[in-house]
């Protein structure tokens, strides 16, 4: 059976997580393939529509990346983030987002393995969960029934 | 000239609707020298099969949610029929209520989740169950819309107006330069029909239209509208109420907040907002004091139900996980 090809949306800080992408591909480390890098300013301009928007829009999952707390470029961008994430995620669960799917995590500018472990971890859960779909994002009641059997 | 003829009917619903038709006040007497109510089951009496022998109707408002194989007949039946469709009230324009159902979706049909009736007389077998509840929007094209739950008085005036001219009416549509957006007003100040898709609504937000004042202060404990009650004063979001005036559509004037209740979103979503439920989750979670992740953790879990608080009103219109590819048929 083929594998599946999910497609992850990372949102990375500008300042210390897309640096730290960055130079997790230039020191050549291993990582999945399946992410959809989109540098933003700072976490904290993350509104919690992009995420929803994202999963609207077919993705398995969303990583939201930023600088660790009080290393924020902004000073606290991060933070805004992090008061955001705890709502955002109660509120995907409620609406058939399993946990895992989003993420919030702090990955500074030096830590290039730690991005690429984080990347690899996520992608792993997310082959393990399968494909994102709500049942009413399908019309009919025979392929909702098989959509959610999966 | 002629009488307009209108059509009046609630779907899955609760009637309100069709009851503030009747809450115009005065305007209720010139209602009825305006128009021909042709078809009109709560008031009237009419029989659903009244519909087929009418050809042509020149109003039709439908109220409630598409939830049985009845509402869709009828629904397709009226839009065949009249000239103009107009989705009155949050459960046509959005799915209201009755859309929450949605929520628990499951592999068998609502008709075995009842069960069979045991009193035939006390409890009739329910008719064919469509598998969502949707709006009427997402049915059939609906012309125009007027939110609420239920319509304003003002709004329901309003669209009765527009679409029902009557000569030398201009002096009543004052409010509708304070309510309506500048398009629709005007369109309605010289006799023409507003465009088509008009939503009888404000454009901006009901935070512009609310007479509390912002002190830009933070809330610790979340609170429920019968814990806290402040009839004037300060805005209720601050105060650790779950209000959604920011995310929904104004025109309602504020009425709710005006009184110390929390906006609960009936108007829909505003044309600005993305998602209502990510704008509510933006929005409580800038308000909120708690700063460490364990303090934050113990408010969210305070929160009862957010999914059916955000979307409460248009969970299949407006929540973006939630929209299919049957949404809109209007555009």
């Amino acid at each position: 059976m083929s594998e599946f090809d999910s497609k992850i949306i990372t949102f990375l800080c500008n300042w210390c997580s897309y640096v730290a992408a960055d130079a997790a591909g230039v020191s050549r480390m291993t990582q999945k393939t399946n992410t959809r890098v989109i540098r933003v300013f700072c976490s904290g301009m993350v509104d919690p529509g992009y995420v929803i928007k994202a999963f609207a829009s077919g993705a398995d999952g969303v990583l939201v990346a930023g600088c660790h707390p009080g290393d924020c470029h902004y000073i606290s961008g991060n933070m805004k983030a992090l008061r955001r994430s705890f709502l955002l995620e109660r509120l995907l669960t409620e609406l058939g987002v399993e946990k895992g799917r989003f993420r919030l995590e702090w990955i500074a500018a030096s830590e290039s393995p730690k991005y690429a472990e984080v990347i690899n971890a996520m992608s792993e859960d997310i082959r393990r969960l399968g494909p994102f779909s709500t049942p009413s994002r399908v019309d009919e009641p025979s392929a909702a029934a098989s959509a959610s059997g999966q | 000239m002629p009488k307009k003829k209108v059509a009046i009917y609630t779907a899955t619903g609760c009637r309100s609707c069709e009851t503030s038709i009747l809450d115009i006040h005065y305007q209720v007497q010139r209602l009825n020298r305006m128009v021909d109510v042709v078809f009109w089951p709560y008031v009237l009496g009419s029989q659903l099969d009244d519909v087929d022998a009418l050809d042509s109707i020149d109003v039709c408002f439908y109220a409630g949610a598409i939830r049985t194989e009845t509402d869709r007949r009828m629904a397709e039946k009226l839009r065949d029929t009249s000239r103009h469709m107009v989705a009155l009230g949050a459960c046509a324009a959005f799915g209201g209520m009755p859309a929450l159902a949605n929520l628990s979706v499951t592999d068998s049909a609502p008709q075995e989740a009842i069960g069979e009736p045991t009193d035939p007389v006390a409890a009739p077998t329910p008719g064919e169950f469509e598998p969502h509840v949707k709006s009427l929007t997402q049915v059939v094209p609906a012309d125009y819309v007027v939110p609420g739950c239920p319509p304003t008085q003002p709004l329901v005036w309003a669209a009765i107006q527009a679409l029902v001219p009557e000569a030398g009416s201009d002096s009543h549509l004052a409010f509708a330069f304070s309510r309506l957006p500048k398009l629709v007003a005007e369109a309605m100040a010289s006799g023409v029909l507003p465009p088509r898709g008009t939503i009888f609504g404000g454009d901006k937000a009901v935070c512009a239209s609310c007479s509390r004042v912002k002190e830009e202060k933070r809330f610790k404990t979340v609170l429920r509208p019968y814990q806290k009650y402040e009839a004037t004063g300060r805005c209720l979001l601050e105060q650790g109420l779950v209000c959604q005036g920011i995310a929904t559509r104004e025109g309602c004037g504020g009425l709710c907040t005006a009184e110390g209740i929390p906006c609960r979103g009936c108007f829909g979503k505003t044309e600005a907002v993305f998602d209502p439920g990510a704008k509510m989750v933006s929005a409580i979670s800038s308000t909120f004091e708690p700063e460490t992740p364990e303090e934050i953790q113990a408010l969210t879990d305070q929160f009862i139900d957010l999914t059916g608080t955000f979307y409460r009103y248009a969970f299949p219109t407006q929540c973006a996980l939630q929209r299919n590819r049957s949404i809109e048929t209007q555009k």
